[in-house]
């Protein structure tokens, strides 16, 4: 072979690596400069409006950068697979019990955060996180029905219950029109709501009629489905929807936005519903512990948390934040609910190995069949 | 004769280290593995109660069970899991083989000139990227696309309802076929080629007609071929998930699928490596299957190359 | 005859459109100015433009990049070794350690990779455990491809070589790895290759926040179908085809085994 074509190649391929070194993207149009240091956020997708964000690197002097998760199992699965570096997460409770259980997790210093005063004392001091020690609330969300509320009041359906997705009757008339959430624990939630169980029950008892349940259900559902209900409702393909409030909120804001001959619209259902807790903790491979305390003391202050609320529409813990915050979310019972509401909610908690296989084993037997 | 074992050693021994290294010892972990408790919140659990990390309270179930298994027999389900991904196996091997033989034989016969080309004609698309060829299936077989249209309305006049193509059995097994298929054809095109034509005319000299010359001649020749072709097909159309996950619809999981959620989703990893540990026995045995019936045709026909 | 072979080219011309319709569509429609592939709409770069400006995928390319590059000269290394060494010596382990990897479903090589790497070596998962995943079944391949040339090789050279007193160094130097060059070739630009194009054992060994350009692809799928998928796989295409055609160049035994 030609000594000309070997030298060719090998210096071809040894050219690829410094020109794939040199393949820079290309830097973010801040003003912050490229050396200050880096705040590592790992949060939901959509939970943060980025101009909060742009206050806080002009406060801070330092950049942050985020990755996202849409799901809790995603995210600690992707912890467990040895996700290391971020300073922040914004884990739902249960997650955080386990994270906290696993000792992932590092210990508050109060005096870095003197607006966790802020908070309503009936988000502190949870069965999760006893005193807060690694934990300070972020907002709430509550896993409900969306809906089509002209549709629906045409086909005479019932829009405050979990019967709406689990029963034959009321399917009949919206079947390839309804999605569920594609979640282990949210899907087996509402149905042990349903039947009249706390979402917590591990009766393996209850646990198969909750399947049998589903089951029934399922050939009227469209698809099980995490993100994309959202759009799909806003443009009237789906009339119903399980899934979280704040994306029922910006997807009636949608519908709204874009002029369209229908509303969405979303409530608790009657029989109960999961309440989810989400809480900014540090991670203990993070490297700005301290600029971590900063965000978060950042966004505990009331104008910071409110502007959450005002873009997502999630429940807002924080009390200084209620002056800041639009008078119809807040005058939404389903975002803000009243005691009595409240009492109906509950928080998931995180199971023992035993339960998630057994889970995971219905959540197969559900996809199978 | 030192010299000779020196060199053996020499050429020999990184190779070998670096595959004991990563590959025979994560086997070997992920056989351990199989037989751990997973731990409270993921991962695993200790082995002995001293191994806890910091904090965490030393309580819970550690050691080594055979819990992981007995869970993946306490149910027919896993069985269904395995049967139903055995059956997408045996049928996209036999398509395969189907699609595969007429293009190998045309190839093998045509002008030695043109050989070369025609099989790198079919190894060029074989060239394009994985995901991209089972995304060129999602197009062609989505809702909105002009083959589901015409499909449907095929369905229409006969009175049937529409489907959809997408997100279903019917389109998880043409990806398979679609991914596969060249392993299938290569094989199968080395052993055609290899046949001696002088005896293809003795069995038309001898009055034997175009079927069963192709028949009696030609097939139990390539049987050698046709087995390779069909393990290159089987073994990884048995593992893989990334066509089932794109292609699927919920319902359409196979033991790859099953196998992914436990690693990437609910984080129990005995139990994960339980069935992959299962899936390792179900591709040992049928290479196993597919040598001894090799060796089995190899002593009826003289005539065996591969 | 004449009957038989019309039957024979039809089904076969049949099986080459159904191998190549599918990649022309993907090809074709990367430049149809329309979000959904459904129907032509009208032509434009658009994609591509978006495609080189979305920095993610940049990254992504250059990660893959940096791993293809590494890994095939691992591969090409331990390969050549292991393919010299099981052709010239009666060896019963290598072999088996070296094949099973190419022969076994990809999941189980990810899945023990990924046990391995978190619990024994206790690492980050990034883009060294990538590269130590793509070299471990490439090893395979290239072994194949070098012994493959081996075995087509006149031996009474080396024997000759041997007889005039030549060192085993010299007989490699000056002999064998001229001759076996262009297999090395062919097997360096395989294994880059196998690994630019990789997807399943990618996905268990990359780590978080680095993104990888077929996780990238997967991702685009999953989430939010763009034609800009159509334009990085038609880039990638051209990329491999272009890989592929210069392997065969060097050794056209390339073409007989897989």
């Amino acid at each position: 072979m030609n000594r000309q074509y070997i030298l060719c190649v090998f210096t071809w391929l040894l050219l690829c690596l410094p020109a794939a070194c040199s393949l820079q993207p290309e830097v973010d149009g801040n003003q912050v400069s490229r050396d200050d240091p880096v705040l590592r956020l790992f949060n939901w997708n959509n939970y943060i409006d980025p101009r909060t964000l742009r206050r806080f690197e002009q406060q801070c002097r330092c950049q942050v950068t985020q990755d996202y998760y849409a799901d809790n199992e995603e995210l600690l699965a992707k912890l467990a697979a040895g996700a290391t570096g971020y300073d922040l997460l914004v884990p739902t409770g249960n997650a955080m019990d386990a994270l906290i259980r696993q000792g992932a997790l590092r210990l508050l210093d109060k005096t870095l955060l003197p607006n966790l005063k802020n908070i309503d004392t009936n988000y502190l001091d949870t069965a999760f996180d006893p005193g807060n020690q690694y934990s300070a609330p972020y907002a709430t969300t509550v896993t409900l029905l969306g809906f089509n509320r002209e549709k629906l009041i045409e086909l005479g359906l019932p829009v405050d219950s979990w019967a709406l997705i689990f029963e034959p009757a009321h399917l009949r008339k919206i079947k390839g029109r309804v999605t569920v959430l594609d979640s282990q624990r949210e899907l087996m939630a509402a149905a042990l709501s349903y039947l009249g169980h706390s979402v917590n029950d591990t009766d393996p008892e209850h646990w198969q009629q909750a399947k049998a349940l589903i089951i029934r259900a399922k050939p009227y559902w469209a698809a099980f489905n995490n993100t994309s209900y959202i759009r799909e409702l806003a443009v009237g393909n789906l009339w119903v929807a399980h899934g979280y409030s704040n994306d029922m909120f910006q997807a009636a804001q949608d519908a709204q936005k874009t002029r369209r001959s229908f509303t969405v619209d979303f409530v608790i259902p009657k029989e109960g519903a999961t309440l989810s807790l989400d809480s900014m903790v540090l991670h203990h491979s993070g490297h700005h512990p301290d600029l971590a305390h900063q965000f978060i003391n950042f966004m505990l202050e009331g104008e910071n948390s409110a502007e959450l609320t005002n873009l997502t529409g999630s429940g807002n813990p924080n009390q200084a934040a209620k002056s800041h915050i639009r008078a119809d979310i807040i005058g939404n019972p389903v975002i803000f609910p009243d005691a009595t509401k409240l009492a109906q909610l509950e928080m998931l908690t995180e199971l023992d190995y035993k339960h998630r296989r057994l889970l995971s084993q219905i959540w197969t037997e559900i996809k199978l069949r | 004769m030192h010299r000779q074992n020196l060199t053996k050693w020499l050429t020999s021994l990184p190779p070998m280290l670096f595959l004991l290294v990563f590959f025979v010892a994560p086997s070997l972990i992920m056989i351990v593995t199989s037989f751990r408790f997973p731990g409270e919140f993921g991962g695993l659990a200790p082995l002995s109660p001293s191994e806890t990390a910091a904090g965490e309270v030393a309580s819970g179930p550690h050691g080594l069970t055979l819990e992981a298994y007995r869970f993946f027999f306490s149910d027919t389900l896993y069985a269904e899991i395995f049967l139903k991904s055995f059956v997408v196996a045996t049928v996209s091997t036999l398509i395969c083989l189907l699609l595969a033989y007429p293009l190998a034989l045309l190839i093998a016969r045509s002008d030695k000139r043109y050989r070369n080309l025609m099989i790198l004609l079919v190894i060029l698309p074989f060239a394009s990227n994985f995901l991209v060829r089972i995304y060129a299936w999602m197009i062609i077989l989505g809702p909105e696309s002009a083959l589901n249209h015409f499909v449907n309305n095929l369905l229409a006049l006969a009175g049937f309802p529409p489907v959809m193509l997408l997100f279903s059995p019917f389109a998880v097994l043409i990806g398979m076929v679609y991914v596969h298929l060249p392993f299938m054809i290569l094989p199968l095109y080395t052993n055609l080629e290899k046949h001696d034509p002088v005896l293809l005319d003795a069995a038309q000299d001898l009055g034997a007609n175009r079927w069963q010359r192709f028949w009696r001649v030609t097939w139990p020749q390539s049987l050698p071929g046709v087995f390779s072709g069909a393990v290159l097909v089987f073994i990884p159309v048995l593992g893989m998930f990334a066509v089932p996950d794109i292609l699927g619809g919920t319902g359409d999981i196979l033991i790859g699928n099953l196998i992914k959620d436990q690693f990437l989703g609910t984080r129990d990893w005995p139990f994960g490596s339980t069935l992959s540990i299962m899936l390792m026995l179900a591709v040992i045995a049928t290479t196993g299957l597919a040598a001894w019936l090799a060796r089995a045709r190899a002593t009826v026909s003289p005539s065996s190359s591969t | 005859m004449k009957q038989s072979n019309l039957l024979l080219w039809l089904m076969a011309m049949l099986v080459y459109a159904f191998l190549y319709i599918p990649l022309i569509i993907v090809v074709v429609y990367s430049f149809n100015d329309s979000r959904l592939n459904a129907e032509w709409v009208g032509f434009t770069f658009d994609w591509y433009d978006k495609l080189f400006r979305n920095e993610e995928m940049l990254i992504a390319a250059r990660n893959s990049l940096i791993i293809a590059v590494s890994a095939s000269v691992l591969a090409t290394t331990l390969g050549t070794m292991a393919g010299l060494a099981i052709h010239r010596y009666r060896l019963k382990v290598l072999p088996v350690l070296a094949f099973i990897p190419v022969a076994m479903p990809e999941i189980l090589l990810g899945v023990s990779l990924l046990l391995f790497f978190l619990q024994v070596l206790n690492m980050t998962l990034g883009l060294i455990s990538v590269i130590i995943a793509h070299t471990t079944f490439s090893i395979g391949f290239v072994a194949i491809i070098i012994r493959a040339r081996l075995q087509g090789m006149d031996e009474s050279i080396f024997e000759a070589a041997r007889d005039l007193g030549a060192t085993p160094w010299q007989t490699f130097r000056l002999i064998t790895l001229p001759l076996i060059m262009p297999a090395i070739i062919a097997g360096a630009l395989m294994s880059f290759t196998l690994s630019i194009d990789d997807f399943v054992i990618t996905f268990f060994t990359k780590g978080v926040g680095e993104p990888i350009l077929p996780i990238q692809i997967y991702t685009m799928i999953k989430i939010a179908v763009t034609p800009e998928v159509n334009a990085i796989s038609t880039l990638l295409m051209l990329l491999t085809l272009a890989l592929i055609m210069l392997a065969t160049y060097f050794d056209k035994t390339i073409l007989r085994w897989r």
